[in-house]
């Protein structure tokens, strides 16, 4: 047993106010410095960044739901950054750095788990992709193979290496892939940066953005029945699934698409596979949980809509592909399916930086694959706010690329495997 | 159990045992002992039979559980069998030779050797793990390989073979989901109407609690059963399904049911809920101690399977339904030691009143005010601890323990809400009744019974009646006006949560959490419901919050000083029990296309591989250069040579003689109408207004965004008729764009996709010319039919007066002489046959799409989505030629302008390597990177999309984006190949071979 | 499964039909790049009832649906001809205007 736990047990009384991660509720101020909407793991991310390398932390992060309770409760927790483009693994790189030290940066354990991750090929075409993603990363030294059906045997023994009429002919193996407990890197962002001076305000929706002269200058927020209005110098838009709504509120459009995202989840079993397994050609990927649970994404919905609601077509494809990559899965039983929204922009890549609005900032269309981005996207946008210049990490990735027509070329290294 | 005792002599007397076949028996292995039950007997009420409480051990604290519902609801009833984790014991039926075993377990379920952590829950705090083994840094990853291999429950059986299940439809007018009385009720009232309806009903038996359960106004519930039953199955509109469970619902009152080992995908007009309830536990220290159940379960145990349930029994009740157990374990001759009512004595009503004198005159006493505060007990309950309430959760001093095996708990009822939820219904709390209730119901669904919070029987089922006229109305089978059905029995007590210092007071059992579990995540900051979820784990467990969301709601709601309605209860997402995934995987759907040639690849012995849908042959190994399954990997080396073998003789022998190849993947669409050239004209890049009769032109389709995405041969075979060619993957997309352009401008053209009504080929080779002469009585002479020439005509089949109608195309992909003849489909293995026949003389050998792809990259031509990705503008593949500069407008020509008018970053170029890297065999591959220098800072500038040995060239050729910079003809680039070393490539100018185009053009 | 009432062929699973985006007008041939920018990325994506094209894969047919974007709720289905006048009068305004000229392209050096 560790010595941390002993405390516990020895002290009837926990928990004493201080072994609370995030303070009780306070009430809103008339003015901050920063005002930060979303309160998800981007949105804390970028406080505790602000508050711990740029000293600003009059600063408060504010949340229609609760905390963490958007992309980073649904998610399905990938952390990777084997990518395709230059400019993606260099910033996803950065991010699974940071990721590694945080429980112990946050003194709060985020469980993060080291796995690999493997991507299947089942088509020449994906093989050139992969050898592609395989060189780029290690260019910039990622950890990264393109493996053959032996090594791949040897990883994941119950793969069925002839699924349906594509058997599996190589696999884009991701050494530093990984996977973390979701919910506790925005709990542990937020008890970061609560600590350091920052306010969470919960179950607080941002009904309207004033600007004034083409800057902002204040946002209207609900909590409850009440309205106030907040004066702010800058504000930080985080709020993925939502993106195009809350910018429409400051008078402007994204490049954004927003369209469910589903995943689900068996029953907890002993555990017996280790990486993160994707077969993009199957729609498919599946990782097994630290409580045992195998947990199943696929592809997006193939509409656009602002609901959660799950169906049973998504869910009969992706399971059926499932079980021709696993065939014993079939007689685990799924226990949970749930959804999630995603802004989906066409080049698959995030949009980070200034917008159409002074001192209005943009963290939005992360799609699919925005947990794993959280700790750099946090630190980049805190020095932007900090700074007011855009840091060179996340320069390719500003909404200003669309208008030229110039977008990233990413396709192909995201879908099916977040 | 050496000894099995006779079937019988524990057995209660009939009428109860409704579920059993008392001539039969049945045995199977729990935990290596020989069990002997009835048949009718699920695996859980034989070994209660057999006195065995104990099933399994606890997620957390290994600490011993046994039944908790009898109903399938609960994780403490779970199980491992053979080859399937997490069996629930009480709906498995009891078969002979089942080997089962308790889960979670460290030796076995009586002896578990983890159940020492059951004394150590105090150093175990809600959420510890995110507070420990994590300091010093690195020693997390010894820490998580400890916890991973105490995590999950059962062992799955990574052998198993996927057993047979499949999928089917029903359509109805209504479906009832839930056959008690008030599901019957409703049933009959549509059915009577003229609905078409369909019943389910989870359990074995029609009727839901009237099967197991006592009623304060029905005296002989069995026999209203049989009476509704029989009505229900005679009557010609309702088809009944038993064991089947609706388990989830989806929009527009989709119905996924589960029945034996098939999938009913379910449509509904109109569906009425009427899942019931179900009872909640009364949270006291030791209330997960086996022997320790809910009344209802206590109830099925003795009527479904006439178990006696226990020696001395005492019942916890807050409503009537406690009183209805006791009065029925009494005249089973269980001896009552205690009814202990949470309430006062005062607020009972009239009918429970009635019901305590009965239980008086039978000489057993009732306790108002008083709780259980503690359930002891190693394996099996065996005292319970009573004190007086003093005020919500408070108690008195101890007042008396008294012995016992069994205690029944009647605190309340929760509305089987999940399904009604994930419709979109909302559950709010009353607390006047301390009840969710359910609200904001979408259209075409109802809820009756007490799902819908109406639990007295007659009431019950005048509800039932009551949401079928509401159904029928929706019909527009019955205008009926829709009565109101009241109820006012209360069936919640309001506070029946008795925290205990000592903790082990069970708010979920399945995730072994406590009252102070809860109420410290709360004090810990996470005071939203969803965050205690999340943090403390509960209602995350197998029983998915059935029992622990109600009293989690009112915990969070007192510590959070909020009422439970604003607190509520976590998201019912799908599937509302756990569900095989072989339901959903069904049979296993993998489609995928053969061409009509496909057999002749396969006799001629060719490796295939998937092209999108299709199945295309890559080459033809010759004997012995066979490779099966996914040993062929391109990635092995024999493997390899294997390949590069054979595509270096097929495509020398393109070069030389004549080869076949199958393309009828290609898409193909036609376009006829006095405004098919128009429609060319705006949708692909080129300009086709004036493209002569007779001919084909290259055609580009750019995207909105300016990125080249197809291409194709576009063939006029009159004024007003087109035959367009796409790529395999592509053609769905062109087709979808062409029609949608089309709708807005209404041109005169129909579109038609064509794509699998033609098969095709490419005859190619210097001797083409001479296989098809005499196969058809078309010019093909140089001059009669010239290079892009297309022509239609009929192909002779030699021996026989048939003539076979064919497109011929003189197109040029691989660099020689060749004609593509394009045939309705059901003549593609004839055509192959002739033509394979008609080529002997020539030496004629089929060649694959492997060859064919190093026969066009020798000729310089790319393939859309292997030499273009997801950005590549026309300039880029050095299309700008394709794109007309003039016309008005074609698909993307804003973004094409747009793109190409910014400086170019890159480009994709031809290149050779030197002849030393082909003795030193460092062969770039489709992927490697092209750097910007050889330098240690070097960046990326582009990659390899396409290289092969040529044996025509001699060389290593290829074709890879580079930086703008290095496209100069006669520079050099860097790629890094396998292993990190760096070769040198030279731009050379495209072709590679025969620049002159004389070859194709012969 | 969602039910989509497609306007030829009655009510079908949605997984027959294909979504084909937001009905609005190409810009002017002439309008500035950014207009075009505009067009091709910057879809309104916001809530409320939002006219779409969708596509009926067997028949290939393609209609106008207006949908709830939040609630999913398909408020009505109809043949593209009877879209209202506006729209109507938009695309065949662009449609005049685009292929009636020729268009300016400028050639930038590599």
């Amino acid at each position: 047993m560790p010595f941390a736990l002993l405390k516990y047990g020895l002290n009837g009384d926990f928990p004493f106010e201080k072994d609370a991660d995030l303070p009780p509720p306070v009430s809103l101020k008339k003015r901050y410095d920063v005002v930060i909407i979303g309160g998800g793991g981007h949105g804390v991310a970028t406080a505790y960044y602000l508050a711990k390398y740029h000293g600003i932390t009059n600063v408060a992060v504010l949340e229609k739901g609760y905390l963490g309770g958007g992309n980073t409760a649904r998610n399905t927790a990938v952390i990777r950054s084997n990518y395709l483009t230059s400019d993606g693994v260099k910033f996803y790189s950065e991010s699974v750095k940071l990721f590694q030290n945080l429980s112990n940066e946050f003194d709060f354990n985020i469980m993060y788990s080291k796995r690999g991750q493997l991507t299947l090929a089942h088509t020449d075409a994906a093989i050139r992709g992969f050898r592609q993603r395989t060189e780029v990363n290690k260019h910039f030294g990622g950890k990264t193979e393109l493996i053959g059906p032996k090594e791949i045997k040897e990883l994941v023994p119950t793969l069925n290496m002839n699924p349906g009429h594509q058997p599996v002919l190589a696999g884009l193996w991701h050494m530093d892939g990984a996977t973390a407990r979701h919910d506790a890197v925005a709990w542990g962002y937020a008890k970061g940066a609560t600590q350091r001076g920052v306010e969470l305000h919960q179950l607080t929706e941002v009904t309207d953005v004033v600007v004034e002269n083409g800057k902002v200058t204040a946002v209207k927020a609900k909590q409850g029945s009440v309205d106030h209005i907040i004066e702010c110098g800058v504000v930080v838009q985080a709020v993925a699934g939502h993106s195009s709504l809350l910018a429409e509120k400051a008078g402007f459009r994204l490049p954004i698409t927003t369209y469910p995202l589903q995943a689900m989840v068996t029953q907890p079993v002993k555990p017996f596979l280790d990486p993160l397994v994707s077969s993009p050609a199957f729609h498919c990927y599946v990782q097994q949980t630290g409580r045992g649970e195998l947990v199943f994404g696929g592809g997006s919905d193939p509409y656009p809509l602002y609901n959660s609601r799950s169906t049973l077509e998504l869910k009969e494809e992706l399971l059926a592909h499932a079980v021709e990559l696993f065939p014993f899965m079939a007689n685990l039983k799924l226990m949970r399916q749930w959804t999630g929204l995603t802004d989906m922009t066409s080049d698959y890549s995030p949009i980070m930086g200034e917008s159409p609005v002074q001192n209005y900032y943009l963290d939005a269309g992360w799609g699919t694959w925005g947990f794993k981005a959280t700790p750099i996207c946090g630190k980049t946008m805190a020095e932007l706010v900090a700074t007011g210049k855009t840091p060179s990490l996340i320069k390719p990735f500003g909404a200003e690329r669309f208008n030229d027509f110039r977008q990233v070329n990413e396709m192909g290294a995201t879908a099916a495997s977040h | 159990m050496n000894n099995p005792a006779p079937v019988f002599r524990d057995r209660l007397p009939e009428p109860m045992g409704l579920m059993l076949e008392r001539q039969k028996t049945v045995e199977f292995i729990f935990e290596g002992e020989r069990i002997t039950g009835i048949k009718g007997d699920t695996l859980g009420s034989a070994l209660l039979a057999n006195q065995q409480w104990v099933w399994s051990r606890s997620f957390k604290y290994h600490r011993p559980r046994g039944p908790l519902t009898l109903a399938g609801h609960d994780a403490n009833s779970l199980v491992q069998l053979p080859n399937e984790p997490n069996a629930l014991a009480d709906r498995v039926p009891a078969i002979d030779g089942l080997d089962v075993t308790g889960q979670n377990v460290n030796g076995s379920v009586k002896k578990d050797k983890d159940a020492v952590l059951n004394h150590f829950g105090r150093f175990m705090p809600v959420g510890f793990y995110y507070r420990a083994f994590y300091k010093p840094k690195g020693v997390w990853d010894w820490w998580e390989k400890q916890i991973r291999v105490k995590a999950g429950l059962g062992i799955a059986d990574l052998k198993f073979k996927p057993e047979y299940y499949d999928k089917a439809f029903l359509h109805h007018d209504l479906v009832v989901v839930g056959s008690g009385p008030a599901g019957m009720m409703a049933a009959l009232k549509a059915a009577d109407a003229g609905a078409d309806v369909l019943l389910l009903e989870e359990h074995t038996l029609l009727g839901g609690s009237l099967a197991y359960s006592e009623f304060s106004d029905c005296n002989n519930p069995e026999q209203l059963r049989q009476e509704l039953m029989a009505k229900v199955r005679q009557h010609a509109n309702i088809t009944v399904m038993t064991e089947a469970v609706c388990n989830a619902w989806f929009t527009d009152n989709w119905l996924p049911v589960l029945q034996g080992k098939r999938l009913y995908k379910v449509r509904a007009k109109q569906c009425i809920m009427v899942t019931g309830a179900y009872e909640q536990h009364v949270v006291f220290r030791g209330n997960d101690i086996p022997g320790v159940i809910f009344s209802s379960a206590v109830m099925r145990l003795m009527k479904l399977y006439a178990v006696k349930p226990g020696e001395r029994a005492a019942v916890l009740t807050g409503n009537e339904d406690g009183y209805l157990t006791a009065l029925m374990l009494n005249r089973q001759g269980i001896q009552l030691c205690a009814v202990i009512d949470m309430r006062q004595a005062s607020e009972l009503s009239h009918t429970e009143k009635n019901l305590v004198d009965q239980l008086h005159q039978k000489g057993v006493q009732v306790r108002f005010g008083q709780t259980v505060y503690e359930a002891k007990g190693s394996q099996r309950l065996e005292f319970i601890e009573v004190r007086a309430i003093t005020s919500p959760g408070e108690v008195s001093a101890s007042l008396e323990t008294i012995p016992c095996d069994l205690l029944c708990m009647s605190a309340g009822y929760m509305p089987a809400y999940q399904l009604i939820c994930q419709a979109g219904g909302q559950l709010s709390y009353d607390d006047q009744r301390a009840a969710f209730s359910l609200r904001n119901l979408p259209d075409n669904l109802y809820i009756a019974g007490s799902v819908n919070g109406i639990h007295r029987l007659s009431a019950v089922m005048k509800d039932g009646e009551r949401a079928a006229i509401e159904a029928l109305n929706a019909l527009e089978l019955s205008d009926e006006a829709v009565p109101d059905v009241f109820c006012d029995q209360k069936v919640n007590f309001h506070w029946p949560i008795f925290k205990h210092p000592k903790g082990k007071d069970f708010v979920d059992f399945d995730e072994d959490l406590q009252v102070k579990d809860i109420v410290n995540a709360t004090r810990m900051g996470y005071r939203d419901i969803q965050l205690v979820k999340r943090f403390s784990t509960v209602g995350m467990g197998p029983s998915q919050g059935r029992h622990s969301a109600l009293p989690t709601a009112r915990l969070v709601a007192k510590a959070t000083q909020r009422t439970v309605s604003e607190t509520g209860v976590t998201t019912a997402r799908p599937p509302l029990t756990p569900e095989k995934l072989a339901y959903m995987a069904g049979r296993g759907f993998d489609p995928y296309r053969l061409t009509s040639m496909h057999y002749r690849h396969l006799e001629l012995g060719a490796k295939m591989i998937p092209a999108g849908l299709w199945m295309r042959p890559a080459f033809y190994p010759k004997e012995g250069q066979r490779l099966t399954g996914s040993a062929a990997s391109p990635l092995l080396l024999q493997a390899r040579n294997i390949r590069n073998a054979c595509i270096e003789n097929e495509s020398l022998h393109v070069r030389t003689k004549v080869g076949l190849i199958d393309v009828s993947t290609l898409g193909g669409i036609e376009l006829r109408g006095p405004d098919a050239a128009e429609l060319m004209n705006r949708i692909y890049t080129f300009g086709f207004l004036k493209q002569p009769v007779g001919k084909t032109r290259y055609a580009v389709l750019t995207n909105e965004q300016g990125v080249v995405i197809d291409d194709g041969v576009a063939c006029r075979f009159d004024e007003d008729h087109f035959y367009v060619t796409a790529t395999t993957t592509g053609v769905d997309n062109v087709y979808r764009l062409m029609t949608f352009w089309n709708t807005q401008w209404q041109l005169d053209v129909d579109i038609t996709n064509v794509s699998s009504a033609y098969a095709a080929v490419n005859l190619a080779g210097p001797d083409s010319r001479k296989v098809l002469e005499g196969l058809t009585d078309l010019d093909l002479s140089r001059e009669g039919f010239p290079y892009l020439a297309c022509r239609e005509g009929f192909l002779n089949v030699p021996g026989c007066e048939h003539k076979i109608p064919a497109r011929f195309l003189r197109v040029g992909f691989v660099g020689e002489l060749g004609y593509e003849l394009h045939v309705p489909s059901r003549y593609g293995e004839v055509l192959w046959d002739i033509l394979m026949a008609a080529g002997q003389p020539f030496d004629i050998k089929p060649f694959g799409v492997e060859t064919q792809r190093l026969l066009r990259l020798e000729k310089g031509h790319i393939i859309i989505g292997q030499d273009t990705d997801g950005m590549s503008h026309p300039s880029e593949v050095s299309l700008g030629w394709a794109v007309s500069k003039k016309k008005p407008y074609f698909n993307g020509c804003r973004a094409v302008d747009i793109v190409m008018k910014r400086p170019q970053t890159r480009k994709l170029v031809g290149f050779r390597l030197s002849a030393e890297y082909l003795v030193q065999n460092q062969k770039p591959e489709e992927g490697h990177i092209v750097l910007s220098d050889t330098g240690s800072d070097s960046s990326i500038t582009g990659n390899v999309t396409s290289c092969e040995y040529s044996p025509t060239a001699n060389a290593i050729i290829g074709m890879a984006y580079v930086g703008i910079e290095q496209s100069e003809e006669g520079g050099q680039f860097p790629i890094r190949v396998d292993g990190g070393s760096v070769v040198m490539a030279s731009v050379v100018s495209l072709p590679f071979y025969d620049k002159e185009q004389t070859r194709q053009e012969a | 499964m969602k039910v989509m009432t497609c306007p030829l062929n009655g009510p079908r699973n949605i997984n027959e039909f294909v979504f084909g985006g937001e009905v609005t007008p190409l810009p002017d041939l002439q309008a500035p790049d950014q207009a075009w920018a505009e067009h091709t990325f910057y879809s309104y994506n916001g809530t409320g009832v939002v006219r779409e094209w969708w596509f009926h894969s067997a028949s290939g047919y393609w209609f106008v649906a207006e949908r709830d974007r939040t609630t999913d709720q398909i408020i009505k289905t109809y043949d593209p001809s009877e879209l209202a006048a506006d729209i109507r009068t938009a695309m065949l305004d662009v449609d005049r205007k685009m292929f009636g000229v020729e268009r300016k392209t400028e050639e930038v050096a590599p």
